[in-house]
């Protein structure tokens, strides 16, 4: 038999719960520390399904992958779903140890559940090295080393396991192997959960979906730490590393939500942000206060467009990366820059007392 | 224990931070606050040793460590 870890390597299988970090050298990492596994079906994105979606129709290859990978005889693995969602149901429903995330945007976040299931509050931890090895929280409390995995990850390493790494290399491009689940919401046919893989447009992913309507105006790919792409943009932008990079983006947790044509994107945007301030756990002061700052900063240049604006702005976004426990704030930073850039003409139409969303509602209903 | 011999950066624990901007005192240059008043880590270039270790132990909030 061969083992599970080399077909990963041969595979160059990358997490899929949108940090894309090599899933082998997490795997081996947790061998050598004899860490317990958390499989992450949590679906923390705004938007995400697709952990939903593997609990629903491919729970058994799920709890396999998970077998395969969590150590020991009798291994110790945890299905983190939100308190009272239908994933945690129909996990409760097969029997299977359930953690159980408050319904904040930051307690799917790996620490966050890591600390939940040592009985913590189940907010972010400041890694001053990975849980991996184990350690201890800022307060001194003794950590045990915690793998967690994404649930399509483990789906893919059960799949893996069945087919082997030549079949899995069949899907996307070299750079980016494997297939991967992409979940489509919004202004938009057939919204759901859809299996694609890297190298094609997020124009052909959305066609899975029935498609970008002509009145479609902007994309978000990737959620609150995504990015903002325009229906041009979307058309061509490739949907791989290094295509979602030139836009400042990922293939993130795998999710594409197409913005609602009626409402003026700058206020779309001003509600994410609104929102993203309001889902932080309070913890880091650079979170705590600069993403209220930067939802008002926001605000207020959409009411008055002026490159003053956008530069205090953007001062604004380079202070909230790399200062919090998690990654939410360099996630929300992303987003900001992202819509920035990218509704830049609709500031320009604003500025002249104009919107194009009003233009086209007009038009909708003329 | 890490050995405080070698120079190495020097990270916030941003959990434990509660703004009391000592560090940007013992660490001037390095550390600087922003509007709040939490520090504002400029580069991740080792610092040397004994700077360090004083930061650290005159942080109230034991937030400063070595990465």
């Amino acid at each position: 038999m061969t083992d599970i870890l080399d077909a990963i390597v041969a595979a160059g299988l990358t997490g899929r719960g949108g940090a894309a970090f090599s899933t082998a050298t997490k795997v081996k990492a947790a061998r050598e520390h004899r860490a317990t596994l958390i499989v992450n079906a949590c679906d923390g994105e705004i938007g995400a399904a697709k952990d939903a979606w593997i609990v629903e129709h491919h729970l058994h290859e799920l709890v396999e992958g998970a077998a395969l990978v969590a150590p020991g005889r009798r291994p110790h693995v945890r299905y983190a779903a939100h308190r009272g969602s239908r994933t945690a149901a129909m996990l409760h429903a097969a029997g299977l140890h359930v953690l159980e995330a408050p319904h904040r945007y930051v307690s799917s976040e790996e620490t966050a559940l890591i600390s939940l299931a040592h009985g913590g509050l189940g907010r972010p931890m400041t890694k001053r090295a990975p849980f991996i090895f184990g350690g201890r929280d800022s307060q001194g409390h003794r950590i045990a080393p915690t793998l967690v995995l994404n649930a399509e990850t483990l789906w893919r390493i059960s799949q893996i396991h069945r087919n082997g790494p030549d079949w899995f290399r069949s899907f996307g491009t070299a750079a980016d192997p494997g297939p991967r689940l992409v979940a489509i919401g919004g202004h938009i046919v057939r919204p759901g959960v859809y299996e694609s893989a890297a190298g094609v447009t997020v124009g052909e992913l959305l066609d899975l979906a029935g498609g970008l309507r002509p009145e479609v105006t902007h994309v978000g790919v990737g959620g609150l730490g995504g990015v903002v792409l325009t229906a041009a943009q979307a058309r061509t932008t490739i949907w791989d590393t290094a295509g979602m990079k030139a836009h400042g983006g990922s293939m993130g947790p795998g999710l594409i939500t197409v913005w609602n044509p009626a409402e003026c994107p700058l206020e779309t945007t001003a509600r994410l942000l609104d929102y993203a301030a309001g889902e932080s756990a309070g913890q880091c002061g650079p979170c705590m206060f600069g993403l209220p700052a930067l939802a008002s900063d926001w605000r207020r240049l959409t009411e008055s467009p002026r490159p003053e604006g956008a530069q205090a702005l953007l001062r604004r976004v380079a202070l909230l990366g790399r200062r919090g426990a998690c990654a939410h704030p360099d996630g929300v930073a992303r987003f900001a820059t992202s819509a920035l850039t990218t509704l830049e003409p609709e500031f320009a139409v604003h500025a002249v007392g104009a919107c194009s969303a009003r233009r086209s509602r007009h038009a909708q209903y003329a | 224990m890490p050995s405080t011999r070698e120079p190495r950066p020097i990270a916030v624990d941003r959990v434990l931070c509660s703004g009391h901007g000592v560090c940007a005192q013992t660490l001037p240059g390095l550390i600087s606050l922003d509007e709040w008043g939490y520090p504002v880590v400029s580069g991740a270039d080792p610092v040397d040793p004994q700077d360090a270790a004083l930061a650290i132990k005159l942080c109230p909030a034991r937030a400063l460590y070595l990465r």
